[in-house]
């Protein structure tokens, strides 16, 4: 032992190489900071893996036969997630349908035509609607939105569009109506995934370079053709990335849905009939799914929401990375 | 096109040309009120827009504010034979639920972000950054699923489980929030402090951070904004209750499952104070997002200065 | 500066870790002492005096209040009666807080079975399986109460009589409009208006699902052979896209309330305390009906309870019944593990069932108490309640 040593010992300075790498404590930090990154990861990977082990009854009883059948009868035990993907799809659809066109409208007009003061004060406005709880949206739709816009919307809908025998005819709008429908959920829907799609176009538009627009400009074009021939097919992509995170949105959606769609577990073609989406069967029935095999058909449709989501959100996030990354390198 | 010809010189040519110059105003004309036209309906369109948000916050102002008082805030929870008592037991349960959530979410949330910020291209940066935007679209219901399976089964609903389904909707938002706000602090700043001989984790908890903590706070009052309003997740974790509870280990009330319960009741009363309570979670909502940007207008009027 | 912020870590870690496993239960040791004057014959010199004696008792730990919680879930049946007791009893015995949560009688026995709440309530009875999965149940009949039909029509403000077979063809999907003539024929004063009828049911796992199908299933053949009675039966008027779900009883009510033209199946408490019109019936002895207290009494005149204390109601042959009453059920454990809940539970019964003040409660709320006749069988079966094997209730 040489005077350095002791020296080091008697200053609380460490002597060996690994001991001076563990003072400084940086291994231990870049070890945790790693550890907390993979227990994300381990959350995502966490979820699906449940959902897949604890579906497994399920599966093994029912097969493929759980995608393909429209019967639902707990008490019978014999599931079949039809009418709930069915009642899904067909909601955010129509949410889908009335929620882009208007989007795509908002986010044109804010980052096109508004004043930059403004377009901060209605893009946040814009993004209040998307702040609002489920549950305000589905309190508001049950008192508010079916009496007074559904409720006339879907009579008339039905009495001009929907009665067999006289022309047009479309099943879609065939009655009985009631007012609690998924024609309802739909609306609510649109208007809770607007905010998502006008914010997310508004922010695609914002990316494209401006030298597209004046150059389309500069050949005579007027600032409408600008944006729809040049602007937007440049933003495609990211467009389109924005409508599909909506979508997603609307897919998850349980308890505004829950509250207006009517609750009834039939396939029907009509918008106007009650419907039911996967988000509000396990809302509604998984308090009391006595049996195991109950349980797991609940949430072997929780599987199936996760997948579609995952696919869905995954779809989306790349779409619209692929327009970010575009914009530097591509300087026409 | 215009084309140019000498119409003096070729006369034969005198009369398409006029004809085409006029059809080219018509056009030119047509387009500019077309032009003029959509460019009136994306306006339009804004205002059509913002008229449910308007309504929305319309009626919950008017259908709440007039069962709001003082003692609605302070009393329990009573059964309608009784005049239907108040929220308090609601109103404490969401703030030990937030509460909870944040406990498990900022630290968790905050260590993640530092990797990302860190090391954004490694696989696992990578990773993350993707894992966040998607586990942030899951649907909430899902995580309650989770989250029954984890920590209900077996052991009872309980406020510690409703706590930990808010979090892991509140990680995704502060995650991310917290990498870019962190990604925002200029890196001369950190490699100062390393050059003065300050370890990494120094440099971090003791300069980076606090450099970017204006911005993390807002990230954290956007995720509380977030899960304050949530529902489903906790309608098979915390389960809701009639009760003023802190215990952790038992079923306690949140504003919104409060909210859902009453709205979907059909007494008066009780619609009433959903409309109620509808009121005072948009206030806090509306509240942690425009105190949100506004400390985030006033951070980067900081900077630029 | 990093001792002070390890230092507060580790206070926040200490705080977080005391909150979450603090004991459920704290028991603080306050001493009450209430002096008693008691009467007592005293023998005074060879003659017996009735003097008045100040007898202290031995002084009795009391609990904290609001020490005790117990978490139920269940029927929404008699949720509006359970809530008023649970509100009068905390009142009486500030330690215990009893939390009922709803949520249908399917959850309520989902929720016993699994441990996951202290007791439950459920107008359905437990099957034969449910027994043998889990033994330890028991089920405690607590009050009677109707099942009336609640409608909503939009210019009809008189109450509208209805019998079993167009209940079941309503239910069927067969009378399909209010202006339907089997409805006329049995309200001729009445002008009903060209409305479909939307029939609203349980989304939920229901013992008013079962109490009402019972019936159904007892007037027709047709029903009994079809959908059945159960929690949860498939409505033939969902394929027809007349069906509208609603979650427990305030779902149903609040549908019906909401939606012109609806009828649905509710307990009377949540139709008469929200004003929501409900019909009247032609019972099985054929006369006309209100659901009220005489006609649930009626109802439950001829009861019989089988061994596990069950018992059905429906379409009662006495000549004031109420067609569509239904008893409903608290499940307990006959063995817990902690005492002091067991305790407090068999506290909570034995006061609902035998206190004049919670008959009077349930009486306002138009539950009928049970028959006098079975009362001692029950409360037989909640003395015998045990802890840990030690009997709660000392004989």
């Amino acid at each position: 032992m040489n005077t350095c040593t002791v020296a080091r010992r008697l200053r609380h300075v460490p002597t060996s190489a690994l001991g001076r790498r563990l003072e400084h404590g940086d291994v231990l930090f870049r070890a945790v900071i790693a550890l907390a990154a993979l227990s994300l990861l381990g959350l995502m990977v966490g979820v699906g893996l449940m959902l897949w082990l604890n579906s497994q009854p399920t599966r093994a009883a029912a097969g493929w036969s759980f995608l393909t059948s429209t019967v639902w009868n707990p008490v019978d035990e014999q599931f079949g997630a039809v009418p709930f993907i069915a009642g899904t799809l067909t909601t955010s659809l129509v949410a889908l349908l009335l929620a882009f066109p208007l989007g795509l409208l908002i986010a044109i007009f804010l980052a096109e035509l508004c004043p930059a003061r403004l377009r901060h004060v209605l893009g946040f406005m814009v993004e209040l609607l998307a702040a609002i709880p489920s549950v305000v949206y589905g309190a508001w739709g049950i008192f508010v939105l079916i009496p007074r816009v559904v409720t006339p919307l879907g009579h008339w809908l039905m009495q001009t569009l929907g009665t067999p025998g006289r022309f047009p005819y479309l099943p879609i709008f065939e009655g009985p109506f009631f007012g609690a429908s998924n024609l309802a959920a739909g609306l609510v829907l649109a208007v809770m995934i607007l905010p998502t799609i006008a914010a997310i176009s508004r922010d695609v538009l914002l990316a494209v370079p401006r030298s597209q627009r004046e150059a389309a400009l500069a050949i005579g074009a007027t600032r409408w053709e600008a944006i729809w021939q040049v602007v937007l097919p440049y933003g495609l992509s990211g467009i389109l990335g924005a409508a599909i995170l909506g979508l997603g949105r609307a897919l998850g959606e349980t308890m505004a849905v829950t509250m207006v769609v009517g609750n009834v577990a039939q396939l029907s073609a009509s918008l106007l009939r009650p419907g039911y989406t996967m988000a509000s069967v396990i809302a509604n029935e998984w308090g009391e799914s006595r049996t195991i095999l109950y349980s797991s058909a609940l949430i072997e449709i929780g599987l199936l929401l996760f997948v579609m989501s995952l696919l869905l959100n995954a779809t989306a996030r790349l779409l619209v990375w692929r327009v970010a990354r575009k914009t530097p390198e591509q300087r026409a | 096109m215009n084309i140019p010809v000498d119409a003096v010189e070729r006369p034969e040519l005198r009369r398409p040309v006029a004809l085409h110059r006029r059809r080219s105003k018509i056009r030119e004309r047509w387009r500019r009120a077309k032009s003029a036209l959509l460019l009136g309906l994306t306006g339009l369109a804004t205002l059509v827009g913002l008229i449910p948000l308007v309504w929305i916050l319309g009626d919950v102002l008017i259908r709440g504010a007039s069962v709001l008082n003082l003692s609605f805030l302070t009393d329990t929870f009573k059964p309608t034979s009784l005049g239907g008592g108040g929220i308090a037991h609601a109103l404490v349960g969401t703030g030990i639920l937030v509460g909870l959530a944040s406990v498990f979410a900022v630290p968790l949330g905050i260590l993640t972000a530092f990797y990302v910020a860190q090391r954004p291209n490694t696989w696992l940066g990578l990773a993350v950054r993707f894992g966040t935007d998607v586990l942030s679209g899951l649907p909430s219901i899902v995580v309650g699923l989770f989250v029954y399976t984890l920590l209900v089964k077996g052991r009872g609903y309980s406020a510690l489980a409703g706590g930990v389904a808010l979090a892991i909707l509140m990680l995704p938002v502060i995650v991310r929030t917290t990498e870019e706000m962190l990604k925002l602090v200029p890196k001369s700043l950190r490699e100062a402090s390393l050059a003065l001989g300050a370890s990494e984790w120094k440099t971090a908890f003791q300069v980076w951070l606090p450099a970017a903590l204006t911005g993390i706070v807002t990230g954290l009052m956007l995720a509380v904004a977030r899960v304050a309003g949530e529902t489903a997740p906790l309608l098979f974790t915390a389960l809701g209750s009639n009760t003023l509870s802190t215990d952790l280990g038992k079923p306690i009330a949140s504003l919104p499952l409060t909210m859902f319960k009453y709205t979907v009741d059909p007494s008066q009363v009780r619609n009433a104070q959903a409309w109620a309570i509808g009121f005072i979670i948009v206030t806090l909502v509306l509240l942690l997002n425009i105190g949100a940007r506004l400390i985030a207008a006033w951070r980067s009027k900081m900077m630029s200065s | 500066m990093r001792t002070r912020s390890v230092l507060l870590l580790a206070l926040l870690a200490v705080v977080v870790l005391v909150t979450a496993c603090a004991p459920k239960t704290q028991v603080v040791k306050e001493t009450v002492v209430v002096e008693k004057v008691v009467k007592e014959t005293v023998v005074v010199a060879g003659t017996p005096q009735v003097k008045e004696v100040v007898v202290t008792p031995t002084p009795k730990p009391m609990d904290a209040p609001g020490s005790i919680k117990l978490n139920a879930s269940g029927a929404t049946f008699p949720q509006p009666l359970y809530e008023d007791w649970a509100f009068a009893f905390s009142q009486r015995d500030p330690s215990v807080v009893i939390n009922y949560a709803g949520g249908g009688s399917g959850q309520g026995i989902k929720d016993i079975k699994a441990g996951t709440v202290d007791f439950a309530g459920s107008d359905a009875l437990l099957k034969d399986a449910d027994y043998q999965e889990k033994p330890n149940l028991q089920l405690i009949p607590t009050v009677a109460g109707a099942v009336v039909l609640a409608y909503n029509i939009k210019g009809v403000d008189a109450t509208i009589t209805l019998d079993a077979d167009t209940v079941v063809k309503i239910y069927q999907g067969k009378i399909e409009n209010w202006k339907d003539p089997a409805i006329a024929k049995l309200n001729p004063e009445i002008k009903f208006p060209d409305l479909p009828i939307n029939v609203v049911h349980r989304s939920d796992g229901s013992g008013t699902t079962n109490i009402f199908t019972l019936y159904l299933s007892a007037v027709s053949e047709e029903w009994k052979n079809g959908p059945g009675a159960g929690t949860a039966v498939e409505w033939p008027v969902d394929k027809l896209g007349r069906g509208q779900g609603g979650k427990g009883n305030p779902g149903v009510a609040a549908a019906v309330q909401n939606t012109n033209g609806a009828i649905g199946y509710v307990e009377l408490a949540y139709a008469k305390s929200n004003n929501i019109r409900y019909a009247k019936m032609i019972n099985a002895a054929g006369n006309v009906v209100e659901a009220s207290i005489p006609s649930t009494m009626a109802a439950i005149k001829d009861a019989k309870f089988d061994d596990r204390l069950g018992a059905i109601i429906v379409n009662s042959k006495q000549p004031d019944a109420w067609p569509i009453a239904g008893f409903t059920y608290l499940i307990i454990q006959k063995d817990y593990q902690d005492c002091k809940k067991a305790e407090k539970i068999v506290n909570f019964i034995t006061w609902a069932l035998t206190d004049p003040g919670a008959a009077d409660r349930a009486a306002k709320l138009l539950y009928a108490p049970l028959p006098k006749e079975v009362l001692p069988r029950v409360m037989e079966a909640v003395n015998k309640v045990t802890c840990n094997g030690k009997p709660v209730v000392s004989k």
